[in-house]
This record gives structure tokens, C-alpha cells and sequence, in this order.
């Protein structure tokens, strides 16, 4: 059995089918990210497993033991929230410590433990102060502190960086990662945001109207997503209707499928490109969007809006309205079945 | 330079609109307090300036009696209602949005109902020929057949009626403000709900107690209707006391009525420092005046 | 956390609300009743109101405390909004002495305000010892922090200085640009407090009773007079209050929720 197990777990509230049944597996030490939009049941698992919410049906295993049904207390797990979670009564000092009161540990070894938290979350000299002073970020390191002071068996935060303005929450990603190499703490990581899950995650759970749509790697679920929700989730993949491109490009395709293609595969030239192993297009450039260290060109091709990425090197700047060639490698287009998904 | 002029006449004219305020203040708002506290500081034969009503009222029995029924009945009332408000805001905290917005049109309705009117609905109920005294006296039950509503037990109860409605309401954004994050990371680190309470929600709820509390205290100082329509002058009250030494049969007594005033005052005065103070840690610092 | 239907909160809850309305409740009913001396009243009749209505003193009463109250509100509401112009216009100083001011009636209420005014105003012979003039300005000052805090509430919660800057820049003057610009944005918060402190000079007994005694009987004067003689008219009258807070009530909370849906 993997240290985290999930089997058939089900969550109702009233009509309602929150998870439907999920059944997943998590090793010990990985960071694994359950990802996906907002309403889609991640928040929802991860409240089971902290024993904040019953599920309905289904068991929840942590280290061989099964918890399903005991109580939050006794789980032996830390949680970040998404915010408000630090009380404000009480210095930062006092919160890190709390747990550690609670686990009944001596002031010395409570006064260590605190002390190599701070400095773990790069937050020493701020002993005294009360969480009103403090800004987002500081808040979300302190709880961070509290959450693995106390040697939890799994770390789990949802959505912790949710209310954090952009710039600093690279830099908190980066924290977390580290702390997780460094402890060794499984992890899991609630985000709807898919650039994070990229970053932080060993695997990704993507999530989706109640089950888990797909799970790997970011690089697996990035150049191979499995359905059509995937696709559209990760990535800016173009999503091209089969028989549409049956017709545009003479390959053959699935029917009732949607060939989805990565807009960085895609190369643009003026001139016909030599044929290799690429199916080549004859479309016009009608619109181009500078994104960092791309420029993202929307090129017309019949009734198909095509999005191509080309890096910015010391080459030819498409204008709106140049007509071009598109030039996409086999293996590069991706068939998906249309049966589920969005 | 004429533009400096001119702009200084146009600030002079500006600040005549305070005018008709400032007149009405002074006249019916400061005039009257500054006259009080003279009246209070000079002696009622002797027209001497000193403390000597104040030794008066210390060393007088009635005096004595009243500033401490008032107090008692206040402070208990206070306490009583807050131990009532705070159950009742807890459990509204815990209850349904329908439930929560029935409850709190309740309290806002019977808050209003104080005064003349809440005495004489409690002397329906409770008083000599009172609904509830009948029953008592028809089946023998003699906690009710024998309630005295005119005296300080029955001001008491009619008080702490009074208190609940204010109490409730002044509390409830207190509760509102306990964020149920703090109680299930609480949990998760392996708090008792023991601890939870005293730890973090008592805490945390405390300024707007003792806040409440103030309020509820001086509230309940000033009342002077509801006392008045259930004991009349037969109770020894503060508010009462002071009252009869302006408006009676008897010469106005501004030495004796004066001294009592600024007892009176006092107290409200340190109530209502307390409940700022208290009440001051809660600002949101967006305000502009 | 297992969310089991805790039935404790709701029963509390109820139990609460039952005591809260079990006074007026009463006098409701007994008020509709001959008599009451067994566990359930006998004689359903509607001759206390009959009886009421019928009362002249009764609709003077009335009368006169209406009177009081729009009088004293109004006053009150025109000279804050004048002394409020200053405040915020001219001299943003003034606001402290403002909030002191203001807020010293809400400590002391209504019994040292009585018998103050009593005191130095009564027997000087001036036209300042007429008891009427006594009465207006006693409420004035007894509403005062009510308006003020509703007007203060009402700035704050408009972005006022980005206000009267475009109206600056619009030509408009300074004493203008508040009448036609700010007043009009807080109108609906002063309407409320304004709601609010007609109940409370509706349910003043202590002023009306030190200052003009049975001289101007207001309502709540009127009650007090014939609670001991006719316990039967009493309960009528104490319906009637009721019933008309109960609707200034309602009035102020209908308010609030569409100036909150506004926002």
C-alpha cells in the first residue's frame, strides 16, 4: 500500500457529488499537486484527508493505518490555509509553539523546535510580532512555521498562494520546494494555477468535475495530456476539430476526435519549408502578442485559428497580414477522443 | 496679495456655518454641564465653593444607598445580560442564515422596547394583578404569587430584560469576526475544544466583552423611565434621586442635585472611556474624519 | 468534523427569542381581552382601542410627539450638516472637537441632560426658561450623536475628497460642490440615522417629563398617567407605540438592505 491511499472515496453534499469516486495513491516524500479549476472537488479531498470534512462513502489510508473516520486531531498532519488561519491573539512565537503546547513537549524543546522553524522559513527576528503586522507573505511563512513544527506525518496546504501578489509568490514556491527537499515531508499542494503545479510538483492530480482526470509528471502531462479538458487546462494547446483537419493537412485521423497541438511545435516561415516529416499549412497572420520571450502569433488557416509561438531571435517579425507557412511535425499532433472531458 | 485676502475672508465666511451648531451646543449641551458642576461645588446654605455637598452625599444614608443600589443593579444587570448575549451570539454564529436573520429582527424589535411601555408590560405580567402572579396565586406557586415588581428585584429583572436585546447585538460582530479557520487549524494541531476557547476564541472575543459590558453598565445607570414607571421615588435610586432635586414640589436643590450629577457623570464617563478603549482596537484605520 | 444537525443553538435560540417577546406579546393580548386572571384570558373585545381612539387627549399626545420629533431631528440634521461643511471642507482639524462634542450626550443621556437644562434655564424669566424652548433643545442635543455618527458613517464610507476634487475641477465652488455633490451621496445614510433618532425621541420619557411635564404631554407621558388608572387603555397605547417603532424599525432596516445592495 502507497503511504497515502485513496480508494473509492466519495463526497456528498446533499444532491450534490463533490468527488466521485477517487481512488489515488500518494508515495511518501513526494510533492504531489492536485490541480484543476475552481469547484472541482481538490479543496474537498484535501479537507477529507485533514478530517475537516466526512466523506461519504470510500476509506483514506495515512502509513498503513486507516483513518476515515478519526478525527482531525489525531491524524498527525500540518495544513496551510489559504489565509486567516494565524491567531491574532497570539505573537508568532506563540502560534509556531502552539502545536508543540498542545503535544504537551518541555519549554526548551518547545523553544528549539520553534527557533529552527523560523529560521527554516527565513523568518528570524520576527518572534515578537503579531500576525496584524505582518504582510501576506510573512503570514503565510508563519503558518507554514506552525504547520511543520510539528512533525507531521503529511504537509498539506490549499491554496496557500492564492492571495499573494504574483512576484512573491515565486519566490514563496521556491520556499516550499526547498523545505520539502529538506525535510523529506510528503506533501500535498492544492492550486488552480497550472504554472505552479509545473513548478513545484513531483506529480500532478489533475482534477476535473469530481475525478481525476489525469495523473503523471508535469513534463508527461504537458507533451501528453489525455483528454480534451487536459489539453485545454495545461498549456495553450490548439484544439482542432479532426475531420477540420483531416481536411486541411490530408492526415488521417480518428473520427470524432479533436487533434490538439502545442503552439511552441508549430514553426512559421515565408517560404515553403523542405517536407520532412511535417505537414505543412498556407495561412495568414492576423494577429502577434509578445509573451516574455515569445511572440505568439494567431494565424488564420481557413475556417482555424492556429496559435504559434516562435522565440524572439534575430530573424523575420511576421506582420498582420503576411501570408505564411505553417509547418507542424507529425508526432507533434495529438489525437483525442471526444467521449469525455470538456 | 489681494488673492491672499481673499481667500482668507472666503475661509472666515466658511467657518460660519458652524455657527448655528456651536450655538445650540453651548447653550443646551456645555452651559448645563458647566452649570451642574458649579452647582455641585458650592455649598447649599453656605454658598461657600468646596466639596462640601459631596461630603454631604457620602455621609447621608439615602444618598449612600442609592449610588450603590444603582451600581449593584447595573453591574449584575450587565453581567447577566452579557452571559445571556453571549450564548445567544455564539448559537447564532452556529445557526442557519434564515434562523440568524429571524433572530436578529427579533432582537433589533424588543431593543426598542424599553421605558414606560416594558414596565407596564412587566406589570402585566408580574405586577400585583399581573397574569403570571394570578396563576401563581391559583396554583400555589410562590415564587410568583409573591414576586414584588416594585421593589429592587423587580427593577432588576425588568433591567436585565432590557440588557439582553443590546447585549446581543453589540456582541454579535465580535462572533462574526471569529474566522472558523482559527478552529480547524486549532484542531489540526491537535487542540481540545477546551483549549480551542481559551486559547483563542475567549481571547479574542474579550475586548468586545468587556466593551459590551461597559456599554451595558451605563445603559443601565441612566435608565430613569422604566424606574421611574415601576417605583416611582419609593426605590433609592441614582437617577431617581438626582431627578427629585429639580422637578418636584420642593425648590430646585442645584447644590445636592449638582453632587449627585457629577457622581452620575463620573461613572458614565469611566464607562464610557473603558468601552472606547476597548472598542479602539478594532478600527480598521480607513476613516477620514 | 463531523457535521451532526446540532439541535442545542436552535433550541437556545428559540427559548431566547419566546422570553424577548413574551412581554409585548402579553399586553398584545391582553390588551384585546376584558380580563385575565385564570390560565387563559376571556372576553376577546376591541373596546380598549375603541376606547383609545376615541380619546382626544390621546391623539394631542400623539400629535405633540410627532411634533417633537420632526421638529427636533430636522433642526438637528441642518445644523450638523452646516457645522459638517466646515469639518470636512474647511478645516479637517475641527473633527476631534467635533466627535467629543457630539458624543458626550450618548454618554450622559437623557437624565443629566434634563435636569442641566433644568437648572440653569428654569426661573431666569428670559425667553430661554419657556418650556417648549427647553424641550426642541434638549432633543436636539439628545439626537446629536445618533446624526452624527450617521453622517460620520456616510463620509467615510464615500470617497469624498476624490469627490469634491472633480467637482473642483468642474467649476464648481466649494459650498456648492457640497450640497450637490456630497450631501446627495450620503442622503440615504442620513436618512437612516435620522429613522433612528425619531424612535428614540418617540420613545423619550425622561425629557418630556423633567422639562415639560403635564404641561406638553408627549406619548410616552400619556402612557405613564393612565398605566395605574386603566390597565386595559394602558396595553392599547403600548400596542400603538410598538406597533409604530415596529414600523420606523422596519423602515431603517429596508433601507439599509437596498443602500447595502447598492454598493
Amino acid at each position: 500500500m502507497a503511504y497515502i491511499e485513496f480508494q473509492n472515496v466519495v463526497k456528498r453534499f446533499g444532491d450534490n457529488t463533490v468527488l466521485d469516486h477517487i481512488s489515488a495513491s500518494i508515495n511518501k516524500g513526494e510533492l504531489v499537486t492536485l490541480l484543476g479549476p475552481s469547484g472541482c472537488g481538490k479543496s474537498t479531498l484535501l479537507r477529507c484527508l485533514a478530517g475537516l470534512e466526512q466523506v461519504t462513502e470510500g476509506k483514506i489510508f495515512l502509513d498503513g493505518r486507516e483513518i476515515t473516520n478519526a478525527p482531525a486531531s489525531q491524524r498527525c498532519i500540518g495544513m496551510v490555509f489559504q489565509q486567516y488561519s494565524l491567531f491574532p491573539n497570539m505573537s508568532v512565537e506563540q502560534n509556531i509553539a502552539f502545536g508543540l503546547k498542545m503535544q504537551k513537549k518541555s519549554k526548551d524543546e518547545i523553544a528549539k523546535l520553534v527557533k529552527n522553524a523560523m529560521e527554516l522559513v527565513e523568518l528570524d527576528g520576527k518572534e515578537k510580532e503579531y500576525p496584524g503586522s505582518l504582510s501576506g507573505g510573512q503570514q503565510q511563512r508563519v503558518a507554514l512555521a506552525r504547520a511543520i513544527v510539528t512533525q507531521p506525518k503529511v504537509l498539506l496546504l490549499d491554496e496557500p498562494l492564492s492571495a499573494i501578489d504574483a512576484k512573491l509568490r515565486k519566490s514563496l514556491q521556491g520556499r516550499i520546494r526547498e523545505i520539502h527537499k529538506e525535510l523529506g515531508l510528503t506533501t500535498i499542494f492544492v492550486t488552480h494555477d497550472q504554472d505552479e503545479a509545473m513548478v513545484m510538483s513531483d506529480v500532478i492530480q489533475l482534477f476535473y468535475a469530481g475525478h481525476i482526470e489525469q495523473s503523471g509528471t508535469p513534463v508527461s502531462i504537458y507533451t501528453a495530456p489525455a483528454t480534451n479538458f487536459a489539453a485545454s487546462f495545461i498549456g495553450s494547446y490548439n484544439q482542432v476539430d479532426s475531420e477540420a483537419f483531416q481536411r486541411m493537412t490530408g492526415m488521417e485521423t480518428m473520427p470524432d476526435s479533436t487533434v490538439v497541438i502545442r503552439p511552441e511545435t508549430i514553426t512559421i516561415s515565408r517560404d515553403l519549408p523542405a517536407a520532412d516529416d511535417c505537414l505543412t499549412l498556407r495561412g495568414r497572420v492576423i494577429d502577434s502578442l509578445p509573451r516574455g520571450n515569445v511572440l505568439r502569433y494567431s494565424v488564420q488557416v481557413e475556417d482555424t485559428v492556429f496559435r504559434v509561438d516562435a522565440l524572439f531571435r534575430s530573424f523575420h517579425i511576421f506582420e498582420n497580414g503576411e501570408e505564411i507557412y505553417l509547418s507542424i511535425p507529425r508526432h507533434d499532433c495529438l489525437s483525442l477522443s471526444n467521449e469525455r472531458g470538456a | 496679495m489681494r488673492m491672499k485676502q481673499l481667500s482668507k475672508i472666503k475661509r472666515f465666511t466658511g467657518y460660519l456655518a458652524i455657527l448655528p451648531f456651536l450655538v445650540i451646543v453651548v447653550f443646551y449641551e456645555l452651559l448645563p454641564l458647566i452649570r451642574l458642576a458649579i452647582g455641585s461645588l458650592t455649598g447649599k446654605q453656605s454658598h461657600a465653593f468646596g466639596l462640601e455637598n459631596f461630603i454631604k452625599i457620602a455621609v447621608t444614608p439615602l444618598y449612600q444607598q442609592s449610588i450603590l443600589n444603582s451600581i449593584r443593579i447595573s453591574f449584575l444587570s450587565a453581567l447577566a445580560g452579557i452571559v445571556i448575549a453571549f450564548l445567544a451570539a455564539h448559537c447564532c454564529g452556529e445557526a442557519s442564515s434564515r434562523g440568524k436573520r429571524v433572530f436578529t429582527m427579533i432582537l433589533n424589535m424588543t431593543s426598542n422596547f424599553s421605558g414606560v411601555p416594558l414596565a407596564f408590560a412587566f406589570m402585566v405580567l408580574i405586577g400585583n394583578t399581573g397574569i403570571l402572579t394570578s396563576l401563581g396565586q391559583r396554583y400555589a406557586i410562590p415564587f410568583l404569587a409573591d414576586f414584588n415588581l416594585y421593589s429592587g428585584n423587580g427593577l432588576m429583572i425588568t433591567y436585565i430584560y432590557f440588557q439582553i436585546p443590546l447585549a446581543t447585538l453589540l456582541l454579535l460582530p465580535s462572533f462574526a469576526g471569529i474566522r472558523p479557520e482559527w478552529r480547524e487549524a486549532a484542531e489540526i494541531l491537535q487542540a481540545r475544544p477546551l483549549d480551542y476557547w481559551a486559547r483563542v476564541a475567549i481571547p479574542n472575543l474579550l475586548p468586545g466583552i468587556l466593551g459590551t459590558l461597559s456599554v451595558l453598565f451605563a445603559n443601565a445607570l441612566a435608565a430613569y423611565a422604566t424606574a421611574y414607571a415601576l417605583v416611582m421615588n419609593n426605590y433609592a435610586l441614582l437617577a431617581l434621586q438626582i431627578t427629585s432635586k429639580f422637578k418636584g414640589d420642593v425648590q430646585i436643590d442645584s447644590a445636592t442635585g449638582g453632587a449627585l450629577a457629577m457622581v452620575l457623570i463620573l461613572l458614565m464617563v469611566f464607562a464610557t472611556m473603558t468601552n472606547n478603549y476597548f472598542t479602539k482596537r478594532n478600527l480598521k484605520g480607513r476613516e477620514l474624519i | 468534523m463531523n457535521k451532526k444537525a446540532n439541535i442545542f443553538p436552535r433550541v437556545f435560540l428559540v427559548l431566547v427569542g419566546i422570553y424577548l417577546l413574551l412581554p409585548f406579546g402579553m399586553t398584545l393580548i391582553y390588551s384585546l381581552f376584558v380580563e385575565w386572571t385564570d390560565v387563559l384570558p376571556h372576553g376577546f373585545t376591541l373596546r380598549n382601542y375603541a376606547d383609545l381612539f376615541s380619546d382626544a387627549e390621546f391623539w394631542a399626545c400623539i400629535g405633540r410627539t410627532l411634533v417633537l420629533c420632526a421638529v427636533s431631528v430636522m433642526l438637528t440634521i441642518f445644523i450638523l450638516l452646516l457645522a459638517m461643511y466646515v469639518v470636512i471642507i474647511v478645516d479637517r482639524r475641527l473633527a476631534k472637537f467635533m466627535q467629543l462634542v457630539c458624543m458626550i450626550p450618548y454618554a450622559l443621556q437623557g437624565v443629566i441632560l434634563s435636569i442641566g437644562i433644568i437648572s440653569i434655564y428654569s426661573g431666569t424669566g428670559t425667553i430661554l426658561s419657556n418650556r417648549m424652548l427647553m424641550l426642541f433643545g434638549a432633543y436636539t442635543i439628545l439626537v446629536l450623536p445618533y446624526i452624527y455618527q450617521g453622517i460620520r458613517n456616510s463620509i467615510n464610507a464615500i470617497d469624498v475628497n476624490t469627490l469634491l476634487q472633480a467637482a473642483e475641477m468642474l467649476g464648481c465652488g466649494k459650498f456648492r460642490a457640497y450640497v450637490q455633490v456630497v450631501i446627495p451621496n450620503i442622503f440615504s445614510g442620513i436618512l437612516i440615522s435620522a429613522l433612528l433618532a425619531e424612535s428614540i425621541v418617540f420613545g423619550d420619557f425622561v425629557l418630556a417629563n423633567n422639562i415639560a411635564g403635564n404641561n406638553y404631554q408627549n406619548i410616552q407621558v400619556f402612557l405613564n398617567r393612565r398605566m395605574f388608572r386603566s390597565s386595559g387603555l394602558a396595553s392599547a397605547i403600548v400596542v400603538i407605540i410598538f406597533a409604530v417603532v415596529f414600523i420606523i424599525t422596519g423602515l431603517v432596516l429596508k433601507l439599509q438592505g437596498k443602500e447595502r445592495e447598492e454598493k
